[in-house]
């Protein structure tokens, strides 16, 4: 673009002063728009010459003057049955996370969660539309080399194999849709004055991925997950780097509780912005049920 | 040919007129630090020029970020922004009476049927010498759109940087006169080729009083603060002169808006049609 720049402005400083009686738009790029002469604009209005198409006496869905209809011709076979009941997870690939990193859009030296990957303003997510979080696929697992600690909603092995041969943590973690809603725009969700809600727990068809120390799941065991990760590094053969020995191994080991939606404030606090304070709730009843 | 010869023969006159009639002087123009560096483009460069005397001097180079100053010269999006300027704000007062608002129509002209006539319901149907119009214009028609905020961003660029291309730009210190007498300012234009109009462009809206007094009574010769710097100006004036201080503010802004990640939410207010 910056070569063709370049040639265009040099150009110009060949040609007369560029001023309001010498510009012009692209040609064709606006068309006049023309009335119609006659009765109702002299057209037919897209529905033809007479018959059933300006009557609208339409034969019903299907119907084929006699024939057995297609619809009733084979037995059904529900393909998609309960398709649109089934959770989304929209897809953002390694190299695109590898890229939000290398240009700042993303913190490091931070636990990286939803959060904060919804407020680059890359990821877009809809709630509403049974989106359940970032599926993280493994494109650019290649060349992946950021050490962080990340929590995704779903992840393939092979995802989870780039991350930890890197030095870094991965989590997958459930969250339901008032969490997500919540998280979707953080300052427009505290300016609602509203208790941070509890996460809830994932639905039945869901536990047995989020407690899968294979899948790194956030409910599964953590001493089985540091098993498994050895598992991982022996079947991709890689060395797992030692986190434990990590100048960032606190950051690393930083998790949410299964209750929580944002990193250091508990469900049932309110975040006032305006006066820049947290309220968190005294009553016992209240403590008793924010309780994780 | 001629177009090769040309762009040459204005940088030797340039060249000439920089070594001959300019002195560089050493006073310190601080260097700028550009925001958002560009990584496909270079910085351009510009002389910063002084006001206080009618001898052009030199006071030193700054830099220019080039994706303000040296963007792709779109002209159909510099003529959408000029369309929409002188449209936005037009509202057409050209208006034709219809067939009832007509006077008089009221009795059928003469039977249905027998006469060997035309059937005719109204001496004012549009058919009739004097009667109503059918689809006219009717006032009053506001012509107000909105141009998509990017496009908008995108003409000023164009326009800057074809104002910078074209040696219409220019760069000086301060707006400070030393005198309030217009022949000063019409002799100091004249001397430097700026042509009969120019703009003045300050980041802020209280100019100095002697330039504001010697431009008053000149009408080709204006003041414009940054925040009303508009395509539509920049291309009615020949030249374009921005203090340094303007330019900074004119750069960050426009930078701000080609940089933010927010642009979705950002822009939606604009839209007129939302429901």
């Amino acid at each position: 673009m910056s070569k063709s720049a370049d040639k265009a402005l040099n150009l110009l400083r060949s040609l007369p002063r560029l001023c309001l009686g010498n510009i012009r738009d692209n040609p064709g790029s606006r068309s006049s728009r023309k009335r119609g002469r006659g009765q109702h604009g002299g057209d037919k209005h897209g529905a033809g010459n007479k018959g059933s198409g300006q009557r609208q006496n339409y034969m019903r869905l299907g119907y084929e003057t006699g024939n057995n209809p297609f619809y009733l011709r084979f037995p059904n076979e529900p393909y998609y049955k309960g398709h649109h009941l089934k959770r989304q997870y929209p897809p953002m690939s390694m190299l695109d996370l590898q890229r939000l990193i290398d240009l700042n859009r993303l913190d490091m030296s931070k636990p990286i969660d939803l959060v904060a990957i919804l407020n680059t303003g890359v990821f877009k997510l809809k709630p509403d539309q049974h989106q359940f979080g970032v599926n993280l696929t493994d494109e650019g697992a290649d060349i992946f080399k950021a050490k962080i600690n990340l929590e995704v909603q779903w992840a393939s092995e092979l995802v989870i194999a780039a991350v930890e041969k890197a030095g870094g943590v991965i989590t997958t973690a459930y969250y339901d849709q008032h969490s997500l809603q919540a998280m979707l725009n953080t300052r427009k969700f505290f300016e609602r004055g509203i208790p941070i809600p509890r996460r809830m727990t994932p639905p039945a068809d869901a536990i047995e991925y989020y407690t899968d120390p294979t899948k790194r799941g956030y409910l599964a065991d953590p001493e089985k997950i540091s098993e498994e990760r050895l598992v991982l590094a022996q079947k991709y053969g890689y060395t797992l780097p030692k986190i434990e020995e990590d100048k960032t191994y606190e950051m690393l080991t930083q998790r949410k509780d299964p209750r929580q939606i944002f990193f250091g404030l508990n469900p049932g606090w309110v975040v006032n912005l305006r006066n820049k304070v947290i309220l968190k709730p005294q009553e016992e009843k209240l403590v008793e049920f924010y309780q994780s | 040919m001629l177009a090769n010869i040309l762009p040459k023969l204005r940088n030797t006159t340039s060249l000439c007129r920089y070594f001959s009639s300019a002195l560089t002087t050493n006073e310190n123009i601080e260097p700028r630090h550009l925001q958002y560096p560009s990584v496909y483009q270079k910085p351009r460069q510009i002389w910063v020029e002084n006001l206080d005397s009618i001898d052009e001097r030199k006071l030193g180079l700054i830099e220019l970020h080039p994706t303000v100053f040296a963007a792709n010269p779109r002209i159909d999006i510099i003529h959408q922004n000029v369309r929409w300027q002188q449209l936005y704000r037009y509202v057409s007062y050209a208006h034709t009476k219809l067939k009832f608002e007509v006077r008089g129509g009221g009795r059928k002209p003469w039977p249905q049927k027998g006469l060997g006539k035309a059937r005719h319901s109204s001496i004012r149907s549009p058919l009739w010498k004097g009667g109503g119009i059918a689809h006219g214009p009717r006032s009053p028609t506001p012509h107000f759109y909105m141009l998509p905020f990017y496009t908008r961003i995108n003409g000023l660029t164009s326009t800057l940087s074809i104002k910078f291309a074209q040696d219409d730009l220019h760069v000086v210190d301060n707006l400070e006169l030393p005198t309030d007498e217009k022949s000063f300012l019409e002799e100091l234009v004249k001397s430097r080729n700026w042509g009969p109009s120019v703009l003045f462009v300050d980041d802020t809206d209280i100019m100095p009083r002697n330039i504001t007094a010697a431009t008053d009574e000149i009408k080709h010769i204006n003041l414009m603060p940054v925040y009303g710097l508009n395509v539509y100006s920049m291309l009615k004036y020949e030249t374009l002169v921005i203090t340094r201080s303007a330019i900074d503010l004119i750069e960050s802004k426009i930078l701000e808006n080609l940089n933010r990640n927010d642009d979705k939410t950002f822009t939606g207010k604009y839209k007129v049609n939302q429901v």
